[in-house]
């Protein structure tokens, strides 16, 4: 008891650095860059190394650092991710860092989420309560209610799932996964009144049939939900 | 670099400017929009709106007093205790009464859904410091589900959202009223000036400005500065709260985040580096759940005087529940410590205080108004509502209920306010004292001296503080201030964080100098206040709040004390010893 022990990852000695590209806006911006390596290292801190040791006016967007805002959505050779819940490759592979696929780009890692907003707020993502509600409903843990909400809950709004989502960053105007769980959700929540009007949305042309079960989503969310699962469920339950 | 007086800016005019997208802000706005539907609200925020600041952070959860067997008594006492009875008790009373009435608010208007008991009533579990186990949660990443529904509120009532934007300066008219502020788009570079009949403050605190800190970026005292630049007096800067809990990642930004209290609440023990469980020598009766002020100076004294481990930690271990448990009610917990190598289910894990939430702050009256008509504060940019330590799950309690009241009362205020005009020469002086740093002639970097600030806190102003290191930490930080002044960064006006930090460590340098100040003065140890020197509680002389205020960031603060008033329960009844050894 109380003596530390550490996994392999930890143990990992530090080697001599770590090759770096970050894909900027300005054309003549420098892109290519070697960071000392740490661990444990994520790819933030590789970004927050390159600010400090190499160039101060690379754009980036983070805030909390322990995966709970979603705010630093950016590609890591090609996958997206959150850059704080993202470690180093332990082989000392170089890094491609770009930004988010399938939004607009501000400056350099920065992108303009509205796309994915814009969706979001179409499935009317407040629960829209009935007017006599004064005291927390009594809803059980086990509740089948519960039981159907549970695993799709601490969405975190990072927009990774709608980036991976060949569908909804692409062209078509699609609710996306995000959006979908969320509906998922609020159907499924008993203290809602607006059910059948989200069922009609998802039912829609832009709305569930628009998945082709690429499962990106899935496979991307940095919190571990399974929107994939979200879209189905949605499907059976209309 | 444009000259002073060519800084082009925007004009917007609205009913109640918000400032800060926390918990706190947003509550105000949803309150000021239930009160007054018609009024034009504005949330100003420097980073995302609802997903930067630290209620979006909360992990263990929302004191409320909810169960009949508990008492809004018992939970006023709790605080007050916790807070070693330097709390105006007119705000810990409003935060009591008012926090089971915001929880309810939040389930069933807001939308959040809390953890429930098996008879489908909210649940509520164990915290460090309290008499009842009355701490609301959602799993043990609660404020994502607050602060995700309150975004989601925001579509609801179409407050307009200035996202990405950074408040500078409260700016007056020519007699002096409160006309508004002076704002900078991040995204764009472009300077606004926002006319306002009614502006709430309500940005966080500053705690960033330690070496090993628990808060989101964007902390940075930005709202106290703006307040003690406009001349508002603060109170208590010297109560920096250190979470005992912090977790010790290397060099790793996650360095200093917080493993949430209930696994002290749940019965998680601390062992130093001899595998000894060391609180039995500070607080035998409590140990482990004894309050962050006590628990963190303890861990501290362990590890200052050599009984720490290799990387300056002391130990965590709940292993002892059972793995399946702990990564039952601790989920987010135990995948915080996998992500850096070690595994809170099965073994210990390193931690170290950390600095976390910053008690002191505007003195504003239960209203969350201030010594200037209009202007409001809320959530941790007020002093007052916890004293000198503040209790596991009264934060997020706080920033809400709070953010309530100041909502309220800005639909109340902002009928009978009409717009001034501002100032114009102030307002170009603001423009021009933001625009400095970039690409401006210095030679200072902020990142450094960034760095060099949060080292000086931890070392000079941090757990445990004496009058040498706090004499020393003033002529640092004047150093500090004047290479501040010769502040520059490259490159464009646009997104450009390292412009952003140079505004930010202008503000913590400001924030700094009130908590040196305040800590060189109170010559005692109260809460997370501790002095080597003083080791005490002097009950017989400090019963009493520092208070500063400062006519410019050139200018000299000025200190003076106020005596606590009692007016629902004095200090007598259980007083304790400040246990600085």
């Amino acid at each position: 008891m109380g003596r530390l022990r550490r996994t392999a990852a930890a143990g990992r000695p530090p080697d001599d650095g770590l090759t770096v590209t970050i894909q900027r806006g300005d054309p003549g911006a420098r892109t290519g860059f070697r960071v000392a390596t740490f661990t444990p290292m994520t790819v933030l801190d590789v970004l927050l190394a390159v600010q400090r040791e190499h160039d101060p006016s690379i754009g980036f967007r983070f805030s909390c650092r322990v995966g709970m805002c979603g705010t630093c959505g950016v590609r890591v050779n090609g996958r997206s991710v959150l850059a704080c819940q993202t470690p180093v490759p332990e082989n000392g592979e170089p890094v491609a860092i770009a930004p988010m696929a399938g939004f607009p780009v501000v400056r350099d890692l920065i992108v303009d989420t509205t796309p994915f907003w814009d969706e979001w707020r179409r499935v009317t993502p407040y629960v829209v309560p009935a007017e006599d509600a004064a005291e927390p409903a009594r809803i059980a843990p086990d509740s089948p209610e519960r039981r159907a909400i549970d695993p799709s809950l601490d969405c975190v709004q990072c927009g990774v799932c709608f980036s991976s989502c060949g569908i909804a960053g692409g062209s078509r105007t699609f609710l996306g996964p995000a959006a979908l769980n969320r509906a998922l959700v609020l159907v499924n929540d008993s203290r809602d009144t607006a059910t059948q009007e989200r069922l009609d949305l998802v039912s829609g042309p832009d709305g569930v049939d628009r998945c082709h079960y690429i499962y990106g989503c899935s496979s991307a969310c940095p919190k571990g939900l399974d929107p994939a699962a979200s879209i189905r469920r949605l499907r059976r339950g209309r | 670099m444009p000259s002073d007086d060519a800084v082009h800016y925007e004009e917007l005019t609205t009913d109640v400017a918000i400032v800060g997208a926390g918990g706190a802000g947003l509550m105000c706005a949803l309150h000021c929009h239930a009160g007054a539907p018609g009024l034009d609200i504005t949330v100003i925020s420097k980073g995302a709106v609802g997903r930067s600041g630290c209620t979006r952070m909360v992990q263990g959860g929302y004191n409320a007093v909810i169960d009949p067997a508990d008492s809004l008594d018992a939970h006023l006492v709790d605080t007050l205790r916790g807070g070693k009875y330097l709390n105006d008790q007119r705000l810990a009373d409003a935060l009591v009464r008012d926090a089971p009435k915001v929880i309810r608010e939040l389930e069933t208007t807001v939308g959040c859904f809390f953890d429930r008991r098996p008879d489908g009533a909210i649940k509520q579990k164990a915290f460090a410091g309290q008499s009842f186990d009355r701490t609301v949660h959602r799993g043990d990443l609660t404020g994502i589900e607050i602060m995700s529904r309150l975004r989601d509120q925001m579509f609801r009532i179409g407050a307009r959202e200035l996202e990405d934007v950074r408040a500078l300066d409260l700016v007056f008219d020519a007699e002096g009223e409160l006309a508004g502020m002076t704002c900078l788009e991040i995204a764009t570079g472009r300077f606004i000036l926002v006319r306002a009949r009614v502006v709430v403050v309500a940005t966080g605190g500053a705690a960033t400005m330690y070496r090993i800190a628990a808060p989101a970026r964007e902390k940075t005292g930005d709202g106290v500065a703006m307040c003690l630049r406009a001349g508002l007096p603060v109170r208590d800067m010297e109560m920096m709260q250190f979470h005992p809990t912090g977790l010790l990642a290397g060099a790793s930004r996650m360095t200093g985040a917080v493993l949430e209290e209930g696994l002290r609440g749940a019965g998680a023990h601390l062992f130093n580096a001899r595998g000894e469980r060391f609180m039995a020598s500070y607080d035998p009766e409590r140990m482990e759940r004894s309050t962050r002020d006590v628990v963190a100076r303890a861990s501290y004294t362990e590890i200052t005087a050599g009984r720490g481990t290799e990387a300056g930690g002391v130990l965590i271990d709940i292993s002892h529940l059972g793995a399946e448990a702990v990564e039952r009610s601790f989920p987010g917990m135990v995948q915080r410590t996998r992500q850096i190598g070690q595994d809170l289910a099965t073994g210990p894990v390193e931690v170290s205080p950390t600095a976390h939430f910053h008690m002191g702050g505007v003195v504003i009256d239960p209203h969350c108004r201030t010594a200037v008509d209009g202007l409001l504060v809320a959530g941790e940019d007020a002093g007052g509502v916890h004293g000198a330590n503040r209790l596991g799950g009264n934060g997020v309690a706080e920033s809400t209920v709070f953010g309530c009241r100041a909502g309220d009362t800005a639909a109340s205020m902002a009928g009978g306010r009409g717009l001034r005009t501002p100032d114009p020469a102030s307002v170009a002086a603001s423009f021009a004292r933001a625009l400095a740093p970039l690409d401006g002639p210095g030679t200072e970097s902020p990142f450094p001296l960034t760095r060099d600030l949060k080292d000086l806190m931890w070392a000079d102003c941090g757990v445990v503080r004496d009058a040498k290191g706090l004499s020393e930490a003033r002529t640092a930080l004047a150093a500090l201030g004047e290479r501040a002044r010769r502040l520059a960064v490259p490159g464009p006006a646009v997104f450009n964080p390292a412009w952003q930090e140079a505004l930010d460590v202008r503000n913590q340098l400001i924030v700094a100098r009130t908590i040196v100040e305040s800590a060189l003065l109170r010559e005692e140890t109260r809460g997370a206040h501790a002095r080597s020197d003083f080791p005490d509680r002097r009950d017989d002389v400090w019963l009493r709040s520092i208070r500063l205020t400062s006519d410019g960031p050139d200018s000299d603060p000025r200190l003076w004390t106020v005596p606590v008033e009692f007016p629902l329960r004095g200090p007598d009844a259980d007083a304790e010893s400040g246990g600085a050894r």
